[in-house]
């Protein structure tokens, strides 16, 4: 029940804060809700079983049985972060667009919720058309969020996110049905369970593309690889991240990616382990030339928010290489990068949209010496700053470390390039911080009617829990990962046969199909 | 042939004997009344009534293979399921029609008779088997259907399409007729069931018999609209009153792909390997034809049009399916699911179309709806719940519609029309977005119209329920129109 409780009770808050009667109170009343979501999410970790690689917490009934269409919820090492990770920016969401969104708040805030509902079921829904319905799902609570609380350009925003995210999934949905019948083949009976996928064996046949194996694996690569988004499929992703509010922002590059990568990793390499050997250059490439074209546009942004969007494209390219090298080093440190990335880039939006509120402008060019006029803004931005670009004691540096180590180990030459990025990435986050924060008063601040205001006690209040994690996650990475470990360490020594059992089973030997 | 009519003959036509009956009280009261009209909520209920017996008398005495009259009728699942969706969507129709500017008021009760007949046809045509009866149901269903749309109090538009939808319908009628005669010809018969089992090697060896299946199929491909037989479809569902076009849209399309099923049956397509290329293309098109020419309307019923060109397109998959599937009914059962949960939100899509307008003239176009949601947040919040069912975003009933409808074509190895489906899907879904971007994301001042809509807005609502509902539990719905046709 608890994981029901956890994927359902977002719908069930959305339809409360929609007939909640008083809108003065309305923020309490959802930061409350989703302060007993977030409680929920760590009864899980205290109940969790960090020993075992099997699934936790199995809730499991047929749904519709005509295919073999399960409710299957279940969490492992690999998703439990994740989880985490999305209950826990709801309230810090409910927290940072108190002030901002100052239009139907009552919709925001179901949207939010719904949201929250359709991702959290995408990392727990273990049956490939129960996760196919969130993963769809969770389009439209964003469609609304950027439509309706965007900016100028929202519109053309939102519907590009829309169907370019679309137009990638709907061959997965293809590909799952062909799977299903597969089953059907192998197995004797249709069923569209994640463990029955990985039960089959699809043949491969290395130097062609039309083989059964690649196909499926370039069906689903190509779904995951825009939400990812992976180069050169990552063009939605700017104009979607300026054009969204400061909370669609932050749970776009916070959690919303991560569906894209956690895809890659429960999904397309366990179940195609030839095809993503075979393509593994592909990958790897396409994450290098990401990480360093994204670096290198991020440095010419004239807007901050878009050089943070540009820097998202750099930084999920370190993700994928981590997990496409295959070694324990890669993946953890792939795991960990997810959850780093959006923990800093979920704070620089954050800070990002709090100057915002005050100047009404994101153009560099416009500040300059805002360090002597908000110094606690300035400090605020400085850590996080430092953990974007991975400086040793700050969770960046750790997931980039294990990413880069993996990635040594098998392929120097990715690596060596990919430390590029690592440069380039401190050479323009630092320099865009020069430039807001020190060197002459910029226009805005000279010019600015009132004196700015430093942080809010909200605000600080917003932001101390993320610069707690940056430095937990950095200092003590052993008390995070060592919940993800044996899951990782299962799915990288048996990646051709991977089977995830069930909680007390063995993993049965994989049959063939056709 | 010496002909006996049963009693069990009578028993299995009573849902259409109710439907007549019922369809003669408010025309009878009219005219006892010294031709004054009865209150026009008196005339509607006596026509739900009458819809409402009808279903009830189909689930009762319907059946698995259950015959009437020498064969002529058959009353079985497809008969049951389809004749439901049908007769509901046109009570649908009706409620519409009790509050459209267009329809509403004088000569109301001649409308409920002559809808009701319509609906007789439409039975008819879902029960038969005959091509004979086929063409009679045919024929009863658009020549009522004609006569609705000439008599809307609407001046100019109305009639126009009355007179086009009239002369291409006959077309496709005569077109029909004739492929009947040739089929009588080369198989000694107008019954499917009696040259059911030889058609597959008759169609292959016998150049009439090919030319009359081509032809029939040519007559239905006119009637639910599948390019480039299709061009009628847009002015047609303009022009007349918003109702009727739900009408159309809706019950008339079902009964059509309905006994487009009871032809394709005959798996004629696995003996002619051409029709079955042939008919592939067909839907490729209609479905390209229908979202792409869809982008480009401006007016909310125009783009509804297209977009149900493309459904139609999606729909010819399944039938396809059902076509060459030997022994499975997985193919019949998509279409039907596909056709129930299309006329749900279609008759939701149209029924929102249909309060907008203010008078029997008015045009409402996309960007008439601009603010719509902060005006009317409940109405809106329906309206976007058909928009994404029908672009086929889960979890509404329109996704589990088009799952079931790609599984059957991939099952039966029809990989790349699935493929062809889901890439229209994509396509479609920027111009279902665009009214939720305008409702939405637009300031404006878009209201309903001023007068009395509380039947409409149920009929909106209990839609929008639906299909959050019916997409939640569709397994076992699936499960059980699929069991009904064995």
């Amino acid at each position: 029940m608890l994981l029901t409780a956890i994927v359902f009770l977002p719908v069930l808050f959305a339809l409360l804060v929609m007939i909640w009667p008083r809108e003065r109170s309305l923020r309490h009343f959802a930061l409350g809700l989703s302060l007993i979501e977030f409680i929920l999410s760590l009864v899980m970790l205290r109940d969790f079983d960090p020993a075992t690689p099997a699934l936790q917490f199995v809730e499991k009934q047929m749904w519709i049985e005509r295919f073999g269409i399960q409710y299957f919820l279940g969490v492992d090492g690999i998703s439990l972060w994740l989880v985490l990770l999305t209950t826990f920016f709801a309230p810090i969401l409910i927290l940072g667009s108190w002030t901002s969104i100052e239009k139907r708040i009552r919709g925001f805030h179901a949207c939010l919720f719904l949201l929250q509902a359709a991702m959290l079921g995408t990392f727990l829904a273990m049956d490939a058309v129960f996760f196919y319905v969130f993963w769809e799902l969770s389009l439209i609570p964003m469609y609304f969020m950027v439509g309706i609380w965007g900016g100028p350009r929202r519109i053309y925003a939102t519907v590009k996110f829309f169907i370019y995210t679309m137009s990638g999934s709907v061959l997965m949905l293809i590909a799952i049905i062909y799977m299903m019948y597969l089953t059907q083949e192998g197995l004797g009976h249709m069923s569209a369970s994640l463990l029955d996928f990985y039960q089959l064996k699809i043949p491969f046949v290395a130097g062609t593309v039309l083989s059964l194996q690649t196909l499926l694996f370039f069906a689903f690569s190509l779904a995951f690889a825009i939400k990812v988004p992976l180069f050169p499929v990552h063009t939605w992703l700017p104009d979607a991240h300026v054009e969204a509010p400061t909370p669609g922002s932050v749970i776009l590059a916070g959690v919303m990616l991560k569906m894209g990568t956690y895809g890659f990793i429960r999904w397309v390499i366990p179940l195609f382990p030839e095809a993503a050997e075979h393509w593994a250059w592909l990958m790897l490439l396409l994450g290098v030339i990401g990480i360093i074209y994204g670096a290198l546009v991020a440095m010419v942004q004239p807007d901050f928010k878009k050089l943070i969007a540009y820097s998202s494209v750099s930084h999920m390219g370190y993700i994928i290489l981590g997990l496409f090298v295959f070694n324990s080093y890669g993946v953890s440190g792939g795991l960990y990068q997810m959850l780093n990335h959006g923990v800093s880039t979920g704070a620089l939006f954050l800070l990002i949209g709090m100057i915002y509120e005050r100047t009404h402008s994101r153009e560099i060019s416009k500040y300059g010496g805002l360090a002597g006029v908000l110094p606690l803004y300035a400090t605020f931005f400085f850590i996080v700053t430092l953990s974007s670009i991975g400086l040793p004691l700050t969770n960046g540096f750790i997931g980039e470390f294990l990413v880069l180590m993996g990635t040594f180990q098998s392929n120097p030459g990715f690596a060596a390039a990919a430390v590029l990025g690592v440069i380039l990435g401190a050479t323009y986050m630092l320099w865009m911080f020069k430039r807001i924060f020190f060197g002459e008063k910029g226009q805005l601040i000279m010019e600015a009617d009132h004196p700015l205001k430093d942080l809010s006690v909200r605000e600080i209040a917003v932001l101390v829990p993320l610069v707690i994690l940056i430095f937990w996650m950095g200092v003590m990475p052993n008390h995070f990962l060592n919940y993800s470990k044996t899951s990782i360490e299962h799915l990288v020594n048996n990646r051709t046969n991977y089977n995830l059992p069930l909680p007390g089973q063995t993993p049965a030997a994989p049959t063939e199909a056709q | 042939m010496a002909m006996t009519v049963g009693l069990s003959d009578i028993l299995l036509i009573s849902p259409m004997i109710a439907l007549f009956l019922m369809s003669l009280v408010p025309i009878t009261i009219k005219v006892l009344r010294g031709n004054q009209e009865q209150p026009a909520l008196a005339t509607l209920a006596q026509a739900l009534i009458g819809a409402v017996a009808a279903i009830g008398l189909l689930l009762v005495f319907g059946g698995p293979g259950k015959t009437a009259f020498n064969n002529a009728l058959i009353f079985d699942g497809v008969t049951q399921w389809m004749g439901i969706i049908a007769i509901a969507s046109a009570g649908a129709s009706m409620i519409l029609m009790y509050e459209n500017p267009s329809t509403k008021g004088r000569q109301f009760s001649e409308l409920m008779f002559l809808s009701m007949n319509s609906a007789v046809g439409m039975l008819i045509l879902v029960s038969a088997v005959d091509l004979l009866m086929i063409f009679i149901g045919l024929e009863l269903m658009s020549l009522a259907l004609y006569l609705m749309i000439a008599m809307s109090h609407e001046e100019k538009i109305s009639k126009e399409a009355a007179f086009k939808y009239f002369i291409l319908g006959s077309l496709a009628s005569a077109i029909f007729l004739y492929g009947t005669a040739f089929i009588f010809g080369s198989a000694g018969s107008t019954n499917i069931l009696s040259f059911m089992a030889e058609a597959p090697r008759l169609i292959g060896g016998n150049l009439l018999f090919l030319y009359g299946v081509c032809l029939v199929m040519t007559g239905f491909c006119f009637k639910v609209s599948i390019a480039p037989f299709h061009a009628w479809t847009p002015d047609v569902y303009q022009g007349a009153p918003t109702p009727h076009t739900t009408f159309m849209a809706t019950a008339v399309k079902v009964v059509s792909f309905a006994a487009f099923l009871r032809l394709i049956a005959t798996k004629s397509l696995v003996g002619s390997p051409h029709l079955f290329d042939m008919l592939q293309w067909l839907a490729v098109i209609t479905m390209l034809v229908g979202n792409v020419a869809a982008i480009l309307q401006n007016n909310l019923k125009r783009m509804l049009a297209y977009s149900s060109i493309a459904h139609s397109g999606y729909l010819l998959i399944g039938i396809i399916t059902a076509g060459v599937s030997d022994a499975s009914f997985f193919g019949a059962s998509s279409v039907i699911f596909y056709l129930l949960s299309y006329s749900i939100m279609t008759a939701g899509a149209f029924a929102i179309a249909s309060m907008m307008e203010r008078s029997d003239a008015h045009v409402v176009n996309i960007e008439d709806m601009a603010g719509f949601a902060k005006n009317r947040p409940i109405m809106a919040l329906c309206f976007a719940i058909f928009m994404f069912s029908l672009a086929g975003i889960p979890p509404t009933l329109g996704f589990f519609g088009k799952f079931y409808l790609f599984t059957a074509a991939i099952g039966e190895g029809l990989l790349w029309l699935a493929i062809w489906g889901v890439v229209n899907s994509v396509i479609s879904v920027y111009y279902y977005l665009r009214p939720i971007v305008v409702m939405y994301m637009k300031e404006g001042e878009a209201e309903l119209a001023p007068h009395s809509l509380n039947a409409t807005m149920v009929t909106v609502i209990v839609s929008a329920v639906l299909i959050v509902i019916l997409g939640l539990v569709s397994g076992p719905i699936f499960q059980a129109v699929e069991q009904s046709l064995f």
